[in-house]
């Protein structure tokens, strides 16, 4: 018998089924608390950019 | 109820490896697809739907609207859509906007809609922001209007687009620049690439017109000449056939994760950069070699796949103390460290199979000295972010799997001159790095100078107190360092110098450079090595 396979729970919900205009029928749930999470993340770390200049 | 995205443990690993085949990559970017929604349903709880009154709020509901009609309809067409960076980058924009207090462009979305609307034929009415003289439909082009109008009306029976009162196109020429297609009257399609090598393909655009993608250090590059969009289709086409034929496992994912580059106006040297705000594009300017460009896909993709997975799961937490990195002048926080080692990791990979593919002694010799360089500065990287006690429990196993990778590359088969050119640039960086940030007690200084000019024991003082700071000393070693990175980076034009007799070096560093180091101390004055001995 194969044995499940284990997955890492993510930060992200998965949206790719719910419909645009049920978004906002979630309501008080695991999305409103990503995106808390995620403004809060934009706040601590604001945009940050990888660049890198080949020069060394 | 709704779920979380869930990766596989075999993903995470793979990431970790520095890896990732279309099934890891297609994990990524199901997340970034509930990203963007998560991130456009964030905006949306912020624009109120009763001000009707303002153009911008009314374009967004009606772009919002459209967009829901198109993924009911057609969730392919809506996915499209979502998946484009330019989507993450101008949601991604607007919550930073409204958190500092500056007016959003909320009309943008009705733009992006109907972009979406076009491509799968679907029948719209809805007034559209005109900036910079068109209306850009992100991912397919730009649509020039005449006149001084702030907004247009974009009509569409799902065959034509009327644009206010005097334009009407097919919606079937609405499409990408391939540079194959005649022209369409107003219309400037994105530049799209087909490149393609050994039955692999790999599709992008060349954007240089959406705002929300002109986000990197550098500007954008803006309005490319027909020539200059030539080069670089040709160009990217040769990094295509350079990574297909020699680093497959970089190639496919590449291929499947990145849909837009972004070229960047030119400094000196190359620059490249990637946006956890933009997943899917790769901004770089022009790359001097094919070989170049390929590398800087391969380290600019490892930033886009990084950045993607902390999003799903967060590797670090909040942390201010800051490092060494190999790579960088300045010290960097661990977050830095984290996505500098991982695209360094993908770089040591890179210059491992290219220093197999080289043909040319000089471009042998630069893919040995990069392989060897980059591959020795993971285990310093890693080691320093697992000291650091900012990583949260996924990240230390990341990194702790990402460093037993860095282990099993090894230095074995790079020849006796490449590790010594490695040594002298890898000592030299670091050493100019700690003479310029690493700041002392100044009240120890002055005590181990008197205890030594009295001639006493220096005791327990030998070790002083040390800390990081961003300038602590002005360190001129811009010539040596850039002459000692030139052996390898351009030995032609370091050879030219060395018979020049190396002009504006000191005898010193001259004899560095010129491989005679055995004879370097000779033309250090003695009190630097007094100086030397105290520090």
């Amino acid at each position: 018998m194969t044995p499940p396979k284990q997955e890492l729970e993510s930060v992200v919900p998965d949206l790719r089924e719910v419909p645009l205009d049920r978004l906002a029928e979630l309501g008080d749930s695991v999305l409103a608390h990503a995106i808390a999470m995620y403004r809060q993340r934009l706040k601590d770390i604001g945009v940050p950019l990888s660049a890198f200049n080949s020069s060394i | 109820m709704i779920t979380v995205h869930r990766l596989p443990e075999d993903a995470f690993t793979a990431l970790a490896n520095g890896e990732g085949d279309p099934v890891v990559v297609r994990h990524l970017r199901e997340a970034q697809h509930s990203k963007h929604l998560m991130l456009l349903h964030a905006v949306a709880e912020t624009v109120d739907s009763t001000d009707l009154a303002s153009l911008e709020v009314a374009a967004f509901w009606a772009g919002y609207r459209l967009l829901a009609r198109i993924q009911a309809f057609s969730p392919g067409a809506a996915a499209w859509l979502l998946g484009l960076p330019h989507f993450g980058s101008w949601a991604h924009d607007c919550l930073i906007r409204l958190d500092r207090g500056l007016p959003p462009d909320f009309g943008y979305l009705a733009c992006a809609a109907a972009a979406a609307a076009v491509r799968r034929g679907v029948r719209f009415e809805l007034d559209a922001p005109v900036r910079d003289g068109g209306v850009m439909l992100p991912g397919l082009g730009f649509l020039r209007v005449t006149g001084q109008d702030a907004w247009v009306r974009l009509r569409s029976d799902g065959e034509r687009l009327a644009v206010g009162e005097h334009i009407d196109v097919p919606c079937t020429a609405l499409v990408p620049d391939e540079g194959s297609g005649g022209p369409v009257p107003q219309w400037r399609g994105t530049p799209l690439v087909r490149a393609v090598a050994d039955g692999h393909t790999w599709v992008v655009l060349l954007e240089t017109a959406d705002r929300h993608l002109d986000r990197y250090a550098l500007p954008m590059l803006a309005a490319m000449t027909a020539d200059e969009v030539a080069s670089w289709r040709h160009r990217i086409q040769s990094a295509w056939q350079v990574l297909v034929r020699h680093h497959g496992w970089a190639a496919g994912p590449l291929a499947d994760g990145v849909c837009v580059i972004v070229p960047l106006t030119s400094r000196s040297g190359l620059d490249s950069a990637t946006s956890p705000a933009a997943f899917g594009a790769i901004a770089t300017s022009w790359p001097p070699s094919p070989v170049i460009l390929a590398e800087t896909l391969v380290h600019e993709f490892q930033h886009l796949k990084l950045c993607c997975l902390t999003d799903m799961l967060p590797l670090i937490e909040l942390c201010d103390e800051k490092t060494y990195a190999p790579w960088r002048e300045d010290p960097r926080p661990a977050g830095g460290l984290l996505q500098g080692v991982y695209a360094h990791l993908g770089i040591a990979r890179f210059w491992d199979a290219q220093r197999h593919a080289e043909t040319r002694p000089d471009g042998i010799l630069r893919a040995q000295v990069m392989y060897e360089r980059w591959r020795a500065t993971i285990e310093m990287a890693a080691s320093a972010l697992l000291r650091t006690g900012s990583l949260t429990p996924a990240g230390v196993r990341f990194v702790t799997m990402l460093r037993q990778y860095g282990q099993r590359l090894g230095s074995e088969s790079v020849p006796a001159a490449a590790r010594q050119i490695v040594r002298e640039a890898a000592l030299d960086h670091w050493l100019t790095w700690q003479f310029r940030h690493t700041a002392l007690d100044a009240a120890g200084v002055a005590g181990l100078v008197d205890a030594y000019q009295r001639g006493a024991s220096p005791g327990d003082r030998t070790l002083l107190e040390t800390w990081i700071e961003a300038d602590t000393r002005t360190i001129n070693s811009t010539a040596r360092s850039r002459l000692l990175n030139m052996r390898y980076l351009e030995p032609q034009r370091h050879r030219h110098l060395c018979a020049e007799g190396m002009p504006g070096l000191s005898k010193a560093d001259s004899l560095l450079v010129s491989g005679k180091r055995e004879h370097g101390g000779a033309g250090i004055p003695r009190r630097n090595h007094r100086l030397r001995a105290a520090a």
